[in-house]
């Protein structure tokens, strides 16, 4: 336990920090700090300084491009966080909000009527059935007068209600005053809970829920821990975490420590009764106990130190105010400290019980809003930290009263500055014993117990949020020590070295270094289809809740181990090499171009040892297949609301937010073999898991589609009413039956004249919007579509006509390359293809083959079926367009009867070339304005 | 009333360095300027991930690009484009091209233009670049120039920045000093005289002294300048000063508790053969501040030495003390001295409640943070004398029954070492020590 002989010089101060400005975004590079002679100077030479900063440390290079999933997904959780677009009003944040002038507005009204519309037995269950004799829903007229006199009719209310939410969010949008009027005559009575009162309580509960968006303590100190192999010869270590559908499981799962970690066996699994906000451990005598922290309950287990035992509950206490921390003690076996958010500091000691150290629900330094309490043990068995957002204070659990000294203000003792917060304290006694981390949401400081309130070293973190988790790995024989910092939404992950405390002062060794994140592993997975690859996007961008990490070495090599937790429950990992100083610091992008692995999907590559992650080796020679089948079964999910969501599925890419990425030459750019197999697996059990999970369902339903948009009145009115129910009915059946529209039997002809084409195309409309394609079809419709049409289909015949001078004899296939090409130059497809199988059912063989479009396409034909004028133009454009693509490929034998439907065009472009249907279906089914 | 506290309310609970990322959208209509900050924060975003992947080259490229944001500096912000510009680039070229110190140069010397409120801190950090790499001269003219500058009138960091400028100047003038003297004392020994060399040597004295003189005045951490000031003061036989300027350091409230500034002082005073009293006192505080400082080993041996009853008392409580603190426990020399004390203690059976009423405080804890069956085996295996030391304090403190004394002496005793089966002896029959330090 030596002390430095010599400090790096500083001012000290007392008082509030200093107004200096605030948080500055580069705060961290280019300071050397100070400097101080680093040994004894000998005789007639100067002694060599050394800066704080800026110090030469140890190169970590990633082994692999991006984080890589140690474990399957966590099955069950697939509830959605909450986004600021849920509880903001028209979601937008200005620049005001970061400097605090202004805040954003709540949009408690959405919420409100969200509450209405899904628990109306709640909202209005008594006035409700008191009064639905008088009110009326329907369309008809009321005819008896005796009813006419107490009902009223409520029709047009309701179409004014759905007016006004369908143009949600336009800025122009105005109330009519009827509705003005009806809210304002039954605001007081039709609430079953006076409604005053009820947006108070949900205004309050979104405030909560933004101020936890904006920043969430209650996951301090992460909820991954790694439990070191009992003997050095071991290489099996654990890793303690949660998961499970509300992260209330605790999971003990043993991993291997090899050229990639793996996990062995199955996790041993306790359920608990609360989510899981902190899991620490700690070893004491060989035997490591797990502490773990819910709102309301903290419990503690123990492993014994055999190997292949199981760990066992030992303790749980309950507190009436929410747990903030836990810590175990690293010297007594059993021993915990506990704060609670009330103030309260407990000593806790399985033997014993409960030791109150202190009870203040006061600050310590000076008045700060913030309940949130942390507490740690020192290099005294008996001095506990004892922490809140101002600073830190030490005192003696002997005597907690009156033995206590300050560590750390939030002021100018450690040139703070305004608005800092302590956010993170943390003892780093296996570096050394006397030292602690602590973080603020700007810097970090390490201090020295032994030299209280003056921090050894500070450094400005530049992190995005405030960094929630943090580990250390000591670094051995005059090494430098490894600290990690972790942020929880922005899931930054940071590598800080550092090196002295006893014989020297401390440094900070080498730049810091970002390590992957989550998310970063999203494009090296397999390419998605939107939807999937927007579920995969919010899966992987959720907030991070904890990590740990472990060196171990692998023969020669040194490696650095990182895991990851996200709040979904996954757990990934990524490993870091440590390269022996050979020369200068390598610039990392002037590299030459790292191998790359150009057959990453090629099982082969895989070396033949390569562990098995999620499963045994007959799963992996299905791999492939399985995945085109994946492929192919895609249920097609258009929802009406998410492409309102501002095309959130168009082009997920391209739409987010752009990160800062500036690394395109990081140092591997493809994962390896084996990474690239578990990112395969990892996404074939989430996908599994997901498509039978209820999220799943509930979101890729049927389509729903309201009828008005499709059809106006007067089009439904056209059609004779016979005809009309005979859909229906064939509609209902065939849903009842959860068969398939396209397999109608022909509906008996009616005799006389031919099929006017009205009901055709309104058949054909409604078979393609069952079947998700409402874009697809249609000459009817707004002017707008009626353009992009005839653009589209000039564009068509231009191509078209070049590419049939090149080579006429292989139109038909070129046309459907042109048409992939045109498809990867307009982007990613808008939605996902159908199902080709679904398609190919679609043509019965040895129907007669189709009447020449041309006739069609004349005037007189199209004036006989009764088509009107105005139409009659869209009609031409729209059915020449078809007749292009495939003009006639003779050989077809299957195609289907135009007359019937006049999509059929596209029929049989699947059917005769039903591989390259999956990809040219997607082009039609843009959708389109106006439908 | 209500909407401010709903304004309020709306804040984060922790004021943020930036707002994160997923919150916001651009603010929609807002005219060019909004754009050009939003893309030169998104240059900066770059530049900052680059280099903290170490991309020390790509960074370089993104900042040619973040240099057009100097054009436009509307910023009132605290820390303008330009000094983004100067820690960024510094970073880069520290990390990319660490030996090229002429590139350095110029580049500071551009920043240096830059902004006026920075000029004192961008020349102290140019001159501890290039104190790092030995160049001395340089970063001494350096110093010297920054010394000079004059700009209206100083804030107070900037006032501070002046004084650390100073006073490492003045260290420079301390090692050219030292060096000088260095020569001197050879051409002694030699047996001629350099008077040039001596009055470079005293100007260099006066130049140090000065500067050094005025920043350890100021509250703070001053190891290195404490050190070289007081080595000068020694030189020239100024031992009242030199007390002076340590007692100052140690013991002024405004300075923080620094346990060098003790030692410092307690070193002085040995040096110069101070009382044993002045000594202990100096020691005595030290104890007080840090219980677990190395120095309280030397401090029990020199309690345990003397004759008097109150400091053995003093010295039985600090190597205790020292033990307690989780870096010591494997410590052979602490424990030694413990053992020593407690032997002489129950041999001479007197002072009995010393210990009693240490190993009060410490009896619920002692036994499982030192004692536990776990530590005797893994200290057997790693150090026998280290258990044959807490083997004869657990033996006394505990009773022969305790398991970290039953294992060790067990295998001391099958080992066939002597010392063990002498321990178990002692430990036997001194076991009424036992009873009474228990209070049984």
């Amino acid at each position: 336990m030596e002390f430095p002989g010599v400090l790096f010089p500083s001012y000290f101060g007392c008082g509030p920090p200093k107004d200096e400005g605030g948080p500055a975004p580069a705060a961290g590079w280019g300071e050397r700090g100070k400097v101080l002679e680093a040994g004894p100077g000998q005789r007639q030479v100067l002694p060599p300084l050394v800066p704080l900063r800026g110090h030469e440390g140890e190169s970590w290079a990633p082994a692999e491009a991006a984080a890589v999933p140690l474990l399957p997904p966590n099955m069950g959780c697939w509830v959605p966080t909450v986004t600021p677009r849920d509880i903001l009003y028209h979601g937008i944040l200005h620049r005001k909000l970061r400097t605090g002038r202004s805040g954003a507005a709540l949009d408690f009204a959405k919420q409100l009527g969200h509450f209405f519309v899904d628990h109306p037995e709640d909202a209005f269950s008594s006035l409700g059935r008191l009064l639905h004799k008088n009110f009326h829903l329907g369309d008809s007229r009321l005819r008896k007068r005796s009813v006419r006199d107490t009902t009223i009719r409520m029709t047009s209310l309701v179409e004014n209600i759905n007016h006004m939410e369908a143009r949600r969010g336009c800025p122009q949008h105005q109330f009519t005053s009827r509705l003005r009027l009806f809210s304002h005559l039954c605001r007081d009575w039709l609430f079953e809970v006076p409604l005053g009162l009820l947006a108070d309580c949900v205004h309050e509960e979104l405030l909560l829920q933004w101020t936890s968006l904006l920043f969430d303590d209650s996951s301090t100190g992460g909820a991954l821990a790694w439990l070191p192999p009992q003997d050095a010869s071991s290489r099996v270590g654990r890793l303690v975490y949660p998961g499970g559908l509300a992260m209330n499981h605790l999971y003990f799962q043993d991993v291997v420590l090899e050229e990639q970690p793996r996990a062995r066996g199955l996790p041993v699994q306790f359920e608990l009764n609360g989510r899981i906000w902190q899991v620490a451990a700690t070893r004491v005598d060989g035997q490591d106990f797990v502490g773990v922290r819910s709102d309301y309950h903290c419990g503690v287990w123990r492993m014994p130190g055999k190997t292949g035992a199981a760990p066992s509950p030992l303790q749980v206490i309950h507190t009436d105010v929410p747990a903030s921390c836990l810590t175990v003690s690293p010297y007594l076996s059993g021993e915990l400290s506990v704060c609670t958010q009330s103030g309260a500091v407990y000593l806790w000691n399985i033997e014993t019980g409960l030791q109150r150290l202190r009870h203040d629900p006061q600050t310590l330094f000076f008045r700060d809003h913030s309940p949130w309490r942390w507490s740690d043990f020192t290099a005294h068995p008996r001095v506990l930290s004892c922490a809140d957002r101002t600073g830190i204070l030490c005192l003696d659990a002997r005597a907690p009263t009156s033995c206590h000294f300050d560590f750390f203000k939030v002021g100018e003792e450690a040139k703070c500055e305004q608005g800092e917060r302590v956010v993170l304290p943390m003892y780093l006694g296996r570096a050394h014993p006397c030292q602690h981390l602590v973080a603020t949401q700007f810097a970090i400081y390490l201090l020295d117990e032994r030299l209280p309130l003056v921090p050894v070293l500070k450094w400005s973190h530049m992190m995005k949020a405030p960094p929630l988790f943090a580990d250390i790995v000591p670094g051995e024989s005059g090494r430098s020590h490894k600290a990690l910092l972790g942020t929880s939404h922005t899931q930054e992950l940071l590598l800080l070295q550092y090196t002295g405390g006893s014989q020297k002062a401390c440094q900070l060794a080498g730049p810091p270094q970002q390590l992957h994140s989550i998310a970063s592993c999203l494009p090296h997975l397999p390419t998605q289809l939107p939807h999937q690859h927007h579920l995969l996007h919010q899966r992987l961008s959720i907030p991070a809740a904890g990590l740990a990490a472990v060196q171990h070495e692998q023969g020669q090599q040194e490696s650095l181990l990182v895991f990851q937790l996200s709040e979904a429950g996954d757990v990934f990992y990524q490993m870091l090499r440590h390269e022996a100083a050979l020369s200068p610091v390598p610039d990392q992008g002037d590299e030459a171009e790292p191998a790359p692995n150009p057959n990453k999907e090629d099982e082969a590559a895989a070396p033949p040892s390569s562990p098995i992650l999620f499963g045994s080796e007959e799963e992996e020679q299905e791999e492939e297949e399985e995945q085109t089948f994946y492929l192919s079964n895609l249920e097609v999910i258009i929802n009406d609301e998410e492409e309102e969501e501002e095309g959130v599925v168009a082009t997920p890419a391209a739409t987010e937010e752009p990160e800062p990425q500036a690394s395109p030459k990081s140092v591997p750019d493809v994962p390896s073999a084996p990474a690239a197999l578990r990112y395969r697996r990892w996404l074939r059990a989430l996908l599994q898991a997901w498509m039978g999970s209820p999220a799943s369902s509930c979101r890729s339903g049927p389509p729903t589609l309201s009828q008005r948009r499709l059809f106006t009145r007067k089009e439904l009115s056209e059609m004779a009413p016979s005809v009309l129910q005979q859909y229906q009915l064939q509609l209902r059946q065939a849903m009842r039956k959860r068969g398939r529209i396209q397999r109608w039997e022909p509906a008996p002809e009616p005799p006389g004249p031919p099929p006017s084409l009205e009901p055709n195309a309104l058949s054909a409309r409604l078979t393609a919007a069952w079947r998700g394609e409402w874009g697809a079809v249609g000459p009817a419709g707004s002017t707008l579509q009626r353009q992009q049409a005839l653009r589209e289909r000039r564009r068509r015949q231009k191509r078209s006509r070049a590419h049939r001078s090149l080579s006429a004899s292989f139109t038909s296939s070129i046309t459907y390359q042109s048409e992939l090409s045109e498809l990867s130059e307009g982007g990613t497809p808008r939605t996902p293809p159908a199902t080709p199988r679904e398609v190919a059912v679609s043509s019965p063989p040895g129907t007669p083959p189709p009447p020449p479009t041309e006739i069609l396409l004349s005037s007189q034909e199209l004036r006989s079926r009764g088509i009107p004028k105005e139409r009659r133009r869209t009609l031409r454009d729209y059915l020449s367009v078809w007749a292009e693509g495939p003009q006639d490929p003779p050989e077809a034998p299957s195609s289907i009867t135009v007359q019937r439907c006049i999509p059929s065009s596209q029929s049989q472009l699947s059917s005769s070339q039903s591989q390259l249907s999956s990809a040219s279906q997607p082009r039609r089914k843009r959708p389109r304005m106006g439908f | 009333m209500d909407a401010l506290q709903v304004g309020s309310a709306l804040q984060p609970a922790l004021h943020l360095p930036f707002l994160p990322r997923h919150l916001y959208r651009a603010a929609s209509s807002n005219e060019r300027r909004l754009n050009f900050w939003r893309s030169k924060e998104l240059c900066l975003n770059y530049i900052q991930d680059a280099l903290l992947r170490k991309q020390w080259k790509r960074a370089a490229e993104f900042l040619t690009s973040y240099i057009e944001s100097l054009e436009k500096d509307f910023s009132t912000e605290y820390m303008g484009p330009s000094e983004i510009i100067w820690r960024v680039g510094t970073e880069i070229l520290c990390n990319h091209s660490p030996s090229n110190v002429r590139e350095f140069n110029s580049f500071i010397e551009q920043m240096k233009t830059l902004g006026v409120k920075r000029y004192l801190k961008v020349c102290l950090e140019h001159a501890f670049h290039l104190l790092c790499n030995g160049r001395i001269d340089e970063a001494y003219q350096n110093l010297s120039l920054a010394e000079s500058w004059r700009f209206g009138e100083r804030t107070v960091t900037q006032d501070k920045e002046m004084k650390l400028i100073q006073a490492y100047r003045g260290l420079l003038d301390y090692y050219s000093w030292s060096n000088k003297k260095n020569i001197l004392l050879e051409y002694e020994k030699d047996g001629f005289e350099d008077m040039s060399v001596e009055q470079e040597m005293h100007g260099f004295f006066r130049k140090a002294a000065v500067n050094l003189k005025e920043i350890i005045k100021i509250p703070g951490v001053w190891d290195l300048f404490v050190k070289s000031y007081v080595d000068l003061l020694e030189f020239y036989g100024d031992h009242q000063e030199a007390r002076e300027v340590l007692t100052d350091y140690a013991y002024n409230s405004k300075f923080p508790a620094n346990p060098n500034a003790h030692v410092y002082l307690y070193q002085f005073l040995k040096r110069h053969g101070a009382p044993k009293k002045s000594l202990i006192s100096a020691l005595k505080i030290l104890h007080d501040i840090v219980p677990s400082h190395e120095l309280m080993i030397d401090f029990n041996t020199m309690l345990q030495k003397s004759k008097k009853r109150k400091r053995r008392r003093l010295g039985l409580e600090v190597i205790f003390a020292v033990l307690d603190y989780a870096g010591w426990k494997k410590n052979v020399k602490a424990w030694s001295c413990l053992a020593r004390q407690v032997k002489q203690i129950v041999i001479s059976e007197k002072h009995l409640d010393w210990i009693k009423q240490e190993w009060n405080s410490r009896k619920d804890w002692w036994p499982a943070f030192h004692f536990s069956r776990y530590l005797a085996k893994s200290n057997w295996q790693e150090n026998e004398r280290l258990s044959y030391e807490k083997a004869l304090v657990a033996g006394v403190l505990l009773g022969k029954d305790c398991k970290y004394f039953k294992y060790v002496s067990h295998h001391g005793c099958k080992a066939q070492v002597k010392k063990f089966r002498t321990l178990k002896k002692f430990v036997n029959k001194h076991s009424s020590a036992y009873l009474s330090i228990s209070g049984l």
